[in-house]
């Protein structure tokens, strides 16, 4: 056997996208642009890469690449838009009336195994809305993302939310030493309750302890849950914390949005910068989240400038696998005859009445344009009439 | 009509079949299904489950990726898979334990005081069907190891001087026995379990709950 290595191979975790896809992904795209517009958001753009020591708090080490600037500091790509965003409107819209909205498109690099669904570089939409706490802003978010969903054209997805503050509370009442904590939420995002079985019986809390926190891990359903919690919450914060999120949820009742929603209190998210509500999108049939976010009140604030905020970010390239595949895109008209002048004019005039149209660029006889417009999904040719060409 | 139907996999060989003896209890459809015959897919559309059978290393990755919502398979697996799957229940059959094991002359040559000291083993050569096993064990001891991947009979490995000792699975410690091996250390014990994939878990908990629960209660009540 003999395999030849291409000559003009790609990095691991990159991908060529063709225009089937690049259509497809245009398509979402300009569609959260408008529905981002229409609920007040502006576009801003952050630069791909920062300095090293920027990204490094909000991410895991390994799995940022990075680049040495000739002078000798480290770069990295952007893992996510939200770090350098935040870097960005803490140096240039200090000076802004509060809130502030704003909506991006890009792609994010993190180096990690591509086995898990993900590519090395991948695109993300996503909003961020700074400078308010509470209720209102939680609630917009939530809404916003599925709204997002809603328009991408998923048949059928929920959005699950949790609140890390409510969970990490939770668990300090229950008796987990401070220590401890962290290592119990990791195996609560994993579900491993395997796991937490296995840590219970290694911290040898009393048998009723272990039962509440083992209930911690299964809290999970619609609106009623937010009234289990309440029972469990010992101190006056997460109680605060339980009762906003009912606002939020009425405020959902409202739309009519709770159908797409239910609450998970193990749902906690992979970045460190969480400080309140988090939500994940799910779409039934796909194996991975489509889009998370939540409130990362402490971010800005080590870029100098304290104010809370909260955001969220839909995975393009995870929504494109996710989608049912849709019909190859063609044109409607190939305008062939006459000279190239009417051919360019006549083209002109139906592109006017918002038709898309090729231009017969080189002569061929009849049946070569028709095999031509069969291959590249054409309906209609427009022939100019040859008699107009003498004018 | 496929896409409401619970799919879960299972693996070929004794484990399958003992998955499947649980899944009989729990009520589960099971008529005709085997692990061990050339059909790959079972499908029960009135009760709403389809089986996949698979090798065990590839449970963990039809999980991971949503091709099945749910899996059985062993603890070894998922930890050497390194896959991001719900571990939900410890099924409590399939027992074994992943030991470092050594030749018997070797064995006295690192033990000091009837303890034997891995230490002395650091920057040698490790023969294993576990990589990643291997890797996080000796790099917990802050030890560095060479590893060597094979893919079976592992206990050959020191015999011909392929490496100084193996990880590896044993259930009665029969083999090691016969080839002159001896276990200095254990890892982690491993039973079968249950797995989930993420985003099915959570779409589809109303109809995955009750038969976690349900398995929940047969292995406490002692299978």
């Amino acid at each position: 056997m003999d395999i030849q290595l291409s000559k003009f191979q790609m990095p691991v975790g990159f991908k060529d996208i063709l225009p089937f896809e690049a259509w497809l992904r245009r398509k979402l795209k300009e569609g959260f642009f408008q529905l981002f517009n229409h609920w007040g958001y502006q576009e801003i753009t952050p630069p791909c890469l920062e300095y090293y020591e920027q990204l490094r708090g909000s991410s895991k080490e390994e799995e940022l690449f990075k680049l040495i600037e000739p002078s000798g500091r480290i770069l990295a790509l952007r893992p996510d838009l939200t770090t350098p965003i935040a870097r960005m409107a803490a140096t240039h819209l200090k000076e802004a009336t509060l809130p502030i909205r704003l909506c991006y498109f890009g792609n994010a690099y993190r180096y990690e195994g591509i086995q898990v669904g993900r590519q090395r570089e991948f695109e993300q939409a996503g909003v961020e809305l700074l400078g308010t706490p509470g209720v209102g802003a939680d609630a917009e978010m939530v809404a916003l993302a599925v709204e997002s969903l809603r328009l991408s054209g998923l048949a059928d997805f929920q959005l699950g939310i949790g609140q890390v503050a409510i969970t990490h509370g939770l668990l300090a009442d229950a008796g987990v030493p401070v220590g401890e904590i962290e290592s119990i939420k990791l195996l609560m995002m994993r579900k491993d309750f395997v796991g937490l079985e296995e840590k219970l019986l290694q911290l040898d809390l009393p048998k009723e302890r272990g039962q509440e926190i083992k209930a911690i891990f299964s809290l999970r359903g619609g609106g009623e849950i937010l009234n289990k919690i309440t029972g469990m919450a010992k101190t006056e914060t997460i109680t605060k914390a339980i009762e906003d999120l009912k606002e939020v949820y009425s405020a959902l009742g409202v739309l009519g949005l709770t159908k797409h929603i239910f609450f998970d209190f193990s749902i906690l998210r992979d970045f460190d910068y969480y400080t309140g509500i988090v939500f994940e999108g799910y779409a039934s049939g796909f194996g991975y989240p489509i889009c998370g976010g939540g409130r990362y009140d402490g971010l800005l604030g080590k870029f100098g400038w304290p104010v809370p905020a909260v955001g969220f970010a839909i995975g393009i390239d995870r929504l494109v696998g996710a989608l049912p595949k849709e019909e190859e895109l063609g044109l409607d008209v190939l305008v062939a005859g006459g000279n190239l002048a009417d051919r360019l004019h006549a083209a002109s005039l139906l592109r006017k009445q918002g038709l898309k149209v090729e231009v017969e660029i080189i002569e061929r006889s009849q049946r070569e344009i028709g095999e031509y417009m069969l291959s590249k999904n054409i309906a209609r040719l427009v022939k100019v009439e040859e008699a107009k060409s003498n004018d | 009509m496929t896409k409401s139907l619970i799919t879960i996999a299972l693996p070929k060989g004794k484990l399958g079949e003992e998955a499947i003896a649980l899944l009989e209890k729990v009520g589960l459809p099971t008529i005709n299904l085997k692990t061990d015959s050339r059909r790959l897919l079972f499908e029960y559309p009135e009760e709403g489950y389809r089986y996949l059978i698979c090798r065990p290393t590839d449970v963990p990755v039809y999980v991971e990726h949503g091709a099945a919502a749910l899996g059985i398979v062993g603890k070894d697996t998922i930890e050497e898979s390194t896959a991001d799957v719900f571990e939900l229940v410890d099924l409590r059959f399939g027992f074994c334990k992943f030991v470092v094991a050594l030749p018997l002359t070797k064995a006295e040559e690192i033990t000091v005081n009837g303890v034997p000291e891995l230490r002395k083993l650091n920057h040698k050569r490790v023969a294993t069907k576990f990589p990643n096993v291997a890797k996080k064990y000796f790099s917990s001891l802050g030890m560095q190891v060479e590893v060597i991947k094979l893919h079976g009979n592992i206990e050959l490995a020191p015999r011909v001087d392929l490496a100084e000792m193996i990880v590896d699975i044993v259930s009665t410690g029969k083999t090691l026995k016969e080839n002159q091996l001896v276990a200095v250390a254990d890892i982690f014990n491993a039973t079968a379990r249950l797995i989930a994939n993420r985003v099915n878990y959570r779409m589809e908990f109303q109809s995955i709950d009750p038969l976690v629960q349900g398995l929940k209660q047969i292995v406490e009540e002692g299978g």
